[in-house]
């Protein structure tokens, strides 16, 4: 199992959402965090902004699945502008169901 | 070292601090979270009678739930022993009581005194 953590614009976020669930992945956890990437933040004017709102969309899915749900994520939260956001991808060795106390998703 | 992330119900996070506590396991950080599972929200999670139109289009039910999630970072012989008291104190048997994730950790450092490794866990 694979763990994808994709940190991505607030407004596009929502759209994401749904294309993963259009795809076949309901279950995700939504987070709102502040960050910044290489840009150091943005600049408007002589205002300086140091972090940005995004939202983190965090999913646990099967290895398999992990080139579907990067594509779905590729294709709605492209804006092609600086701040689209990045995905990681680690490792989850196990998952288990609280409710049945089962391993597995 | 092991990394544990629970997703599980807000009310349940005091509970699940205390028998951790007794356990021994005394840190571990929580966030405040919104999610939703396998059943599309809230829509379904409610034991009552829907009717199959609304379960369907999820009409006037909620997107997301609000979650807590906790991460807690153990030995890797703990792992069973926190994971089997988590299942215990949050099940209810009812659905959206959440998800437990074990993901492997490579390295822990203690800031105060720059340990590192299993020490700094």
């Amino acid at each position: 199992m694979k763990m994808i953590r994709a940190i991505l614009r607030p407004d596009t976020a929502e759209d994401v959402a749904e294309g993963l669930a259009d795809a076949g992945f309901v279950s995700m956890t939504k987070v709102n965090v502040f960050g910044r990437g290489k840009q150091k933040g943005i600049t408007v004017g002589t205002i300086h902004y140091d972090e940005l709102p995004k939202t983190m969309i965090l999913m646990v899915v099967e290895d398999k699945d992990v080139d579907v749900v990067l594509k779905t994520i590729q294709d709605k939260a492209y804006t092609g502008n600086f701040g689209d956001g990045k995905v990681f991808i680690t490792g989850v060795e196990e998952a288990y169901t609280v409710r049945t106390g089962t391993k597995g998703l | 070292m092991k990394e544990i992330i629970a997703i599980i119900r807000p009310k349940k996070v005091g509970p699940t601090r205390n028998a951790l506590e007794q356990l021994g396991f005394n840190s571990m950080t929580a966030t405040a979270v919104l999610g939703r599972g396998a059943q599309r929200g809230i829509a379904s999670e409610v034991r009552a009678e829907l009717s199959p139109e609304l379960l369907a289009g999820n009409a006037g039910g909620m997107k997301y739930i609000p979650k807590r999630l906790v991460s807690i970072m153990v030995h890797d012989f703990d792992v069973d022993k926190v994971v089997k008291s988590i299942i215990e104190v949050n099940q209810t048997l009812q659905i959206g009581d959440g998800k437990i994730f074990v993901c492997p950790l490579e390295d822990a450092i203690r800031v105060r005194t720059q340990e590192r490794g299993e020490s700094a866990v």
